[in-house]
């Protein structure tokens, strides 16, 4: 704005004042100057003129009417509860006990009831019981006696076993585990004579050893010799006290 | 001065876990900061999203507010324009006080800005009337630059004093006159143009 110097008020002291005239608190001297400056000032008297009417303007806007369930929305969003009916809820004179609950508890009963705990709580418990499931633990079978030590120690062994049993009755294990077996048998040297021998002894049952035999000839080959002569040894001390 | 007292009571019910307080505040503000955010934000959606987020985050920071520094009312409103200027920066548009005669492209033949608000012409129905003006002025409000829209509508339509407003903007008294001088005066302009080109 230009910064003229007219009769009694210059432009600048003119816009300091324009608010206070416009709130209608301008009195005495003080307004007739004001009303003078902007009777004559060319800059400072249609400024007058555009902000009265822009405060007309705005006076004339109602307010807008928020939605409906704007409330509700608010209150679920940071309360996770839904609104009551105001004073229905609130105790004429609370009792010291009263006073202690709502100081202590009740901050931690407000986080405990919104959803996303109830939520997250829910999705805990689930997960537990599906650990405990799996592990083949039942709650109902929990007992005193089953919390003594040799109880749990049982009970490892009885799960570890089951968890053995259940991965190698799986489908797929057995399958590999017999893929790899069969593997091995095509890549390492065959050795047929003893694969018939095991054959020829699968359904012997007596608990005989199988090799008993080689251990025998071993025997014999290791036995002392009784007499050592060019010719190759005739007998052996077993075979002498055979024929003893 | 009563009034401070009962919303620091009910502030401090509100920190005691009291969610029957809690409401009454909701209750209480819900309306003023839905219109200063439509107000600002110029549409219905946006105005309902930011007070849902003004109230989200009064409520998480409910125990910063201090009853020695200033009214209730000061501290929603502080935070609401705060989140007002974050918004805006977000989709900050060509928000500037334009003219209502400068054209928005660069083309001789693009329409104005002036002709771009709607053809209102007198409707024999005066409701109409009156909510097609109001309609007209809150468009014209938009064209304002976001310094002095926020001064006009906290003085105009929230009806606080210049101390508050100048509490919330965080500048000076005499700023905050200057500015809500200057935009009642560009809105009366902008809203004569409008007019002037109806008739």
């Amino acid at each position: 704005m230009a910064v003229e110097n007219q009769p009694g008020m210059a432009c600048a002291e003119f816009e300091a004042l324009l608010s206070d005239a416009l709130d209608q608190t301008l009195a005495g001297a003080k307004l007739q100057n004001f009303q003078a400056h902007g009777a004559s000032c060319a800059v400072c008297g249609p400024m007058l003129k555009n902000a009265e009417a822009g405060q007309d303007w705005l006076k004339s806007l109602q307010d807008a009417e928020p939605p409906v369930t704007l409330v509700n929305d608010i209150l679920v969003a940071t309360t996770g509860l839904r609104a009551n009916r105001l004073g229905a809820a609130i105790p004429s004179r609370a009792s010291w006990w009263e006073q202690f609950t709502a100081l202590v508890f009740a901050p931690v009963m407000g986080v405990v009831r919104q959803p996303r705990f109830v939520m997250s709580f829910g999705m805990a418990f689930f997960s537990v019981s599906i650990c405990l499931s799996l592990a083949g633990i039942r709650l109902s079978d929990l007992r005193t006696a089953n919390l003594r030590p040799s109880a749990i120690k049982r009970n490892y062994y009885e799960t570890s076993g089951r968890v053995v049993k259940y991965y190698e009755n799986i489908r797929f294990v057995y399958e590999m585990e017999s893929r790899v077996r069969e593997f091995k048998r095509v890549t390492a040297p065959a050795e047929p004579e003893r694969e018939e021998k095991n054959k020829e002894h699968k359904n012997d049952t007596s608990g005989r050893p199988d090799q008993k035999e080689d251990r025998n000839y071993r025997q014999g080959e290791t036995s002392p010799l009784l007499a050592e002569t060019s010719e190759p040894a005739i007998a052996t001390a077993n075979t002498l006290r055979r024929s003893l | 001065m009563e009034d401070a007292r009962a919303a620091a009571m009910l502030v401090r019910r509100c920190l005691a876990g009291d969610a029957v307080a809690w409401e009454e505040i909701v209750q209480c503000y819900h309306r003023r900061i839905y219109n200063l955010c439509y107000r600002f934000a110029g549409s219905a959606d946006d105005a309902q999203d930011l007070t849902q987020d003004v109230f989200i985050r009064m409520y998480r920071t409910l125990k910063s507010y201090d009853v020695e520094r200033g009214a209730l009312v000061t501290w929603i409103t502080s935070m609401t324009r705060n989140l007002l200027v974050d918004h805006f920066r977000k989709n900050r548009q060509a928000r500037i006080t334009d003219s209502l005669d400068s054209a928005l492209s660069e083309h001789e033949d693009a329409p104005t800005l002036g002709e771009r608000i709607p053809d209102k012409g007198v409707p024999p129905d005066a409701g109409v009337e009156r909510r097609e003006t109001q309609e007209t002025v809150h468009l014209a409000l938009q064209k304002l630059s976001p310094d002095l829209r926020e001064a006009v509508i906290l003085r105009d339509l929230q009806d606080m004093d210049y101390r508050e407003i100048a509490a919330v903007l965080r500048v000076p008294e005499g700023t905050v006159k200057s500015r809500i001088n200057r935009g009642r005066a560009e809105l009366a302009r902008q809203l004569q143009r409008t007019y002037r080109q109806v008739m």
